[in-house]
């Protein structure tokens, strides 16, 4: 059923949306491509697998996975791009942070195996459906799709109202200006990578919740889309990032709709090439360079 | 300790060099509380160079700067400008995808050590405030919404001397604050300038207008070639002879 499957895609596309949405966030102030953040997102399904067996409750295992996904981020922020400051190091903090990924990866499939691992919640969180005008929708993608764009209209009340928001735009707008007007940039990156990675660690809990599995394989197929993402939306734009990953998780969904399911990752890299051949920029782009004189 | 007596800025034996090029020899120099120094000098005397050490921008090769009494040699320039030593810069910096005001609330103090209360827009209200009426000072008020990269060049460069005061600063550098203004300009820098003045403890511009130094500064002090050839009130030292000689040369060319 069509909206049914609209609905599914809208569900897809926020998680879609809340890891693009970190990624753009550090593209934008740090200029340069965090490639371990899909891993990020897989772990933050590991941890909360972790979590509930351990015991914890969905809340607490939330709120785990989102400090640990945070302080991840502070160690790739640390090890991938601390020393690697200058604009001319695109390349080098790309392949350290590539690296760190694969790092992640090995690690977590040593640990939980290759395999996906199932995530069974207690209770009936994962099945319970509500109907609504005669539709049956599972209440959890309902609660996925409400607190990811929750979680991104903070995130964009506090980069355009708060200090802490404009310190970051500062940062994005030029580090050597910013460290003038008095900022500690170095601070202002790691609060980025923890908020980010805070972000792409609940969108991946959020999968592994919705699908019921934890896998290790997740990260590098999200990442690549949240790329595709970025590029639809336009580099380093937070409201990009979230039409981008919504459009895309449609996209998707309409792919299944039509039977055409096997297809669905090759639609959304042709729409990325049909956008950016009409946009080139992106749908909210401008293609403004950092401005690197000052 | 008697506040009144000590130098806000001391500098001592300041030394820089840039690959074998000597750019300061040994400069020494002090700020008093209270007065507008003026520094001056023909291109290439090191003046820039100086503010750039001074301002933690180049580290120094020797010598030590002292601020307040504190040791602040080796210091970072945010960490600088934390301690109460701002700046502005001759080719105007500011953040010209944020709006007037945010600029002067992103140099306000206060954000400084709490990375996570931020977040709740604590102190927001004070800030636009205190923000508000430092534009008003300045006349920028009614351009506080405005985008900092579509302002006229008179008013960027009001802004970039109220964003150096926004952090209430102790000591003020200028570098250059009349570059590329014409008379009239330049005059209402001057009136700016002094609205400044009552606003931190001293102020250091490097400037080339004698006329505006003339009429601005408590002291001047003179350099050339990396040192410093005359220091005294303005009067006597723009009649010394080596000053005259120095400026005769290039006869204040700007850079």
């Amino acid at each position: 059923m069509l909206v049914e499957q609209l609905i599914n895609g809208v569900v897809l596309g926020s998680m879609y949306a809340l890891i693009a949405q970190g990624y753009t966030l550090i593209f934008g102030v740090l200029d340069k491509l965090n490639f371990a953040h899909g891993e990020v997102f897989m772990l933050g399904g590991f941890v909360c697998l972790a979590s509930i067996a351990l015991g914890a409750s969905l809340p607490v295992a939330i709120l785990v996975a989102a400090i640990i996904s945070g302080l991840l981020g502070l160690m790739i922020e640390f090890v991938g791009f601390r020393k690697f400051r200058s604009p001319d190091a695109h390349i080098t903090a790309a392949l350290s942070s590539f690296a760190i990924g694969l790092v992640i990866i090995d690690l977590s499939q040593k640990v939980w195996g290759a395999e996906p691992v199932a995530l069974t919640l207690p209770g009936t969180l994962q099945t319970a459906t509500v109907s609504i005008a005669g539709l049956n929708i599972v209440v959890l993608r309902l609660a996925i799709l409400v607190i990811s764009l929750l979680l991104m209209f903070v995130l964009y009340g506090v980069v355009v109202k708060t200090s802490l928001g404009r310190r970051i735009r500062a940062v994005a707008e030029s580090p050597a200006k910013a460290a003038l007007f008095g900022i500690n940039v170095t601070r202002v990156n790691q609060q980025v990578f923890f908020i980010a990675s805070a972000m792409s660690g609940l969108a991946g809990l959020a999968l592994a919740v919705r699908t019921g599995y934890a896998n290790t394989d997740v990260g590098f197929t999200f990442g690549l889309k949240a790329l595709a993402i970025m590029a639809i939306g336009g580099m380093g734009d937070l409201r990009g990032a979230l039409i981008g990953g919504l459009l895309v998780g449609v996209l998707e969904a309409l792919a299944f709709q039509w039977g055409l399911g096997q297809l669905a990752d090759v639609f959304v890299w042709l729409f990325m090439i049909v956008i950016l051949l009409v946009r080139p920029a992106g749908l909210f782009g401008t293609l403004i360079s950092k401005d690197v004189r000052a | 300790m008697d506040m009144a007596a000590q130098p806000i800025l001391a500098v001592d034996g300041l030394r820089k060099s840039f690959r074998g090029l000597t750019a300061l020899e040994s400069v020494s120099l002090e700020v008093r509380r209270g007065e507008i120094l003026g520094l001056m000098g023909p291109n290439g005397a090191g003046k820039s160079v100086f503010i750039n050490v001074i301002t933690g921008l180049y580290p120094s090769d020797g010598g030590a700067i002292r601020y307040c009494g504190r040791d602040v040699t080796a210091l970072p320039s945010y960490v600088l400008a934390r301690l109460g030593i701002a700046r502005t810069y001759q080719n105007i910096r500011l953040l010209r995808r944020m709006t007037v005001l945010e600029n002067v609330l992103v140099a306000i103090k206060d954000h400084a050590s709490q990375p996570f209360r931020s977040l709740f827009v604590r102190n927001r209200s004070g800030g636009v405030a205190a923000a508000m009426a430092l534009l008003e000072q300045f006349h920028l008020a009614d351009k506080a919404d405005r985008l900092a990269g579509t302002l006229a060049y008179g008013e960027a460069r009001r802004l970039e001397i109220a964003r150096a005061l926004a952090g209430k600063p102790s000591l003020l550098f200028l570098d250059e604050p009349a570059a590329g203004m014409n008379e009239r300009e330049t005059e209402e820098l001057a009136a700016t300038i002094r609205t400044s003045h009552r606003l931190v403890e001293a102020i250091v511009i490097v400037e080339h207008d004698v006329a505006m130094m003339r009429g601005l500064s408590d002291r001047l002090v003179v350099m050339d070639s990396g040192r410093k050839i005359a220091e005294g009130n303005p009067a006597d030292v723009l009649t010394q002879p080596n000053v005259v000689e120095a400026y005769l040369g290039t006869d204040g060319a700007d850079d």
